[in-house]
């Protein structure tokens, strides 16, 4: 027999216009309406720190003795200017700049290292015991605390900050991973997988790790949000960025002794950060709900 | 083009490591496997068939091994393999199709990717090379529009239509060896007979051997060229498809062709095998079968039973017929 004639029964029914689980995923979320304005939101902050020096007039840093504690709403300077007469505006989009590039390369670092781990202990018996113990190991430190004795040791600096926020990220995020690996590594499809052939990291890769792809991220967007405000706690405490660079958390720091006189200084990157780790938390919240498959019943 | 060896099982132990000790799950069981046949193993759920392929492909769980006894492949022994030498046979020689196509096809990954996959993986295709092959192969085991399908997704497929592509995905490095557990036993019964058809028609383009583990008669007549059937870890009957229902020697084998319903004939009386299959750990002296047996004398519950001969291929192990065999 030189072909096999498809016998009657199989033809399936027309697949309609197909979409790929990206797309499901995306419409989904764009029901939720704070998930939008969340994500309105991130975009705009994407867009001011692409464009920082099309949409200001001001250089951050340049000192302007004259023009200094302009109030909100001045005539050059239409979110005041600082102490040293810099203009809040510019200061806040370049520090969008920085809080969001530090948050990706925190959240980036602590992904890799996360999921690394999680994988071996996940599919690993052996390997299990050593990395969830390393994990506890973590888990036991304040967050803020273990950021702080990791810049103690490094130094300070924004590359620091994002270094230690991820060494922070890494025990939750490998947690979140086991556990899925622990789930998928029983599937049959797995068993398959070996049945094949094919290499333990292979099947770790290419067919574990996709799986997890969900979890990971709504944890990774979570994530930002955390990173971004501890960015600012860091530099609130003197111990991420100096002076003269224009961090949001840095500002409400040096903005503190004029509270009284300009109170712009401390309130907008105070609503900066706010508007920002809210943005990432509703857009995470909305794609786990948007990622999660029983959400098909509504 | 049937004849040269291609698997032999000589006498394999697989014990598992548990809380209550070590627990044979599949006791002494030889059997060969001939290129173009099809053995079925038949057997209750729990009676140690899975495992027996398990051990043969080598995919264990962790706490199984393979304690003695020896497997061989096309002559060469296979059983005692460092992993890296095992993980090549597997697939390319040696491959698998499981019992659930719902669950056997990685979900997040498009039919064609895990079509590429054994492939790439023991033929270094390059992508272009492996989808072109893949396409061909998705003809093979007549699925429709096999372009489209590459990029489909499992949950767009249907059942019988997973579980050609599973089939498609097993036979891709043309393996001498197919072992199927339980293939159609997920599926309707019109996919089930379009699903076995399917197999005997490339077992004969591809001259396997295939090993098909199943409970269903039904299926065993359908496709069988040998019969083993196992109870509690051990073989207790082994002959060819006819002998087996024509003149079957075991009690349970009796018992399990009896307990297939008749639809041609208005007064045959379904007969169920009292009792259930004894749990691994039990002690049991003499045949293992013996406490469901309605024939049992007292040696069957003192001495287990050899392996007696009634044709060339054709095996039973029961005191029934050793008796018979001396007296003859």
């Amino acid at each position: 027999m030189a072909e096999i004639v498809p016998a009657l029964g199989t033809e399936i029914k027309k697949v309609k216009k197909k979409e790929s689980p990206f797309i499901i995923t995306l419409k989904r979320l764009l029901k939720n309406k704070l998930a939008v304005i969340g994500l309105i939101i991130i975009v705009v902050q994407i867009g001011m720190a692409i464009c920082a020096p099309l949409i200001t007039s001001y250089d951050p840093a340049k000192q302007n003795l004259v023009a200094s504690e302009l109030p909100v709403f001045s005539e050059e300077h239409w979110l005041g200017t600082d102490n040293y007469g810099r203009d809040v505006w510019s200061r806040i989009v370049y520090g969008a700049r920085i809080s969001l590039v530090v948050g990706l390369v925190a959240v980036s670092l602590g992904l890799i290292g996360g999921v690394t781990l999680g994988l071996l202990g996940g599919y690993y018996k052996k390997l299990d015991g050593i990395i969830m113990r390393i994990v506890d190991l973590l888990f036991s430190f304040p967050g803020i605390l273990l950021a702080m004795l990791i810049i103690a040791i490094l130094g300070t600096s924004l590359v620091n900050v994002a270094i230690a926020i991820s060494i922070w990220s890494i025990p939750s995020c490998a947690r979140i991973v086991r556990g899925s690996v622990l789930s998928i590594k029983e599937k049959e499809y797995i068993m398959a997988m070996k049945s094949l052939g094919a290499s333990d990291l292979r099947i770790m890769v290419k067919h574990i790790l996709p799986n997890c792809f969900a979890p990971i991220i709504v944890f990774a967007t979570m994530r930002m949000a955390t990173a971004i405000l501890s960015t600012a706690a860091l530099s609130y405490l003197g111990l991420g960025a100096q002076p003269p660079t224009p961090e949001w958390g840095a500002m409400i720091s040096q903005g503190q002794a004029f509270m009284w006189s300009s109170p712009h200084l401390t309130i907008v990157p105070g609503i900066a950060i706010m508007l920002t780790v809210f943005a990432f938390n509703v857009v995470g919240d909305g794609l786990r709900d948007a990622i999660d498959p029983n959400m098909d019943i509504q | 083009m049937m004849g040269e060896t291609l698997l032999e099982v000589k006498n394999i132990v697989t014990e598992f490591r548990t809380a209550d000790g070590q627990l044979p799950a599949v006791r002494d069981v030889s059997f060969s496997l001939k290129k173009g046949e099809t053995l079925c193993i038949v057997g209750e759920s729990g009676c140690g068939k899975s495992i027996t392929s398990l051990s043969v492909i080598g995919l264990l769980p962790s706490n199984g091994k393979i304690t003695s006894g020896e497997i061989l492949y096309e002559g060469a022994p296979i059983h005692n393999l460092p992993a890296e030498k095992m993980r090549q046979i597997r697939g390319n020689k040696i491959s698998m199709i499981f019992q659930e196509p719902m669950t056997a096809l990685n979900p997040v990954l498009t039919v064609g990717f895990q079509l590429r996959e054994p492939l790439m993986l023991h033929h270094k295709l390059s992508k272009s090379e492996a989808n072109k092959q893949g396409i061909e192969l998705l003809k093979q085991v007549g699925i429709p529009y096999p372009e489209k399908r590459m990029n489909q997704y499992p949950h767009e497929l249907s059942g019988g239509m997973r579980q050609r592509v599973m089939i498609a995905i097993a036979l891709s490095c043309n393996p001498g060896l197919l072992i199927a557990d339980e293939p159609t036993t997920a599926l309707d019964v019109t996919i089930q007979a379009q699903i076995l058809d399917l197999m005997n028609d490339l077992k004969s383009k591809f001259n396997m051997g295939v090993m098909m583990i199943t409970h269903d008669m039904g299926v065993v007549a359908e496709v069988a060229d040998r019969v083993m059937v196992m109870y509690a870890g051990k073989k207790v009957e082994e002959g060819n498809v006819n002998e087996i229902f024509d003149n079957p020697k075991h009690p349970y084998t009796k018992g399990l062709l009896n307990s297939v319903p008749n639809v041609d004939d208005p007064d045959f009386e379904l007969e169920a095998i009292p009792g259930s299959l004894p749990s691994l750990h039990e002690q049991i002296d003499g045949c293992r079968f013996h406490a469901r047996c309605k024939f049992a004398t007292d040696i069957c519950r003192s001495k287990e039973p050899p392996l007696s001969k009634i044709s060339d291929t054709h095996h039973v192990s029961c005191w029934l017929e050793e008796e018979e065999g001396k007296l003859g």
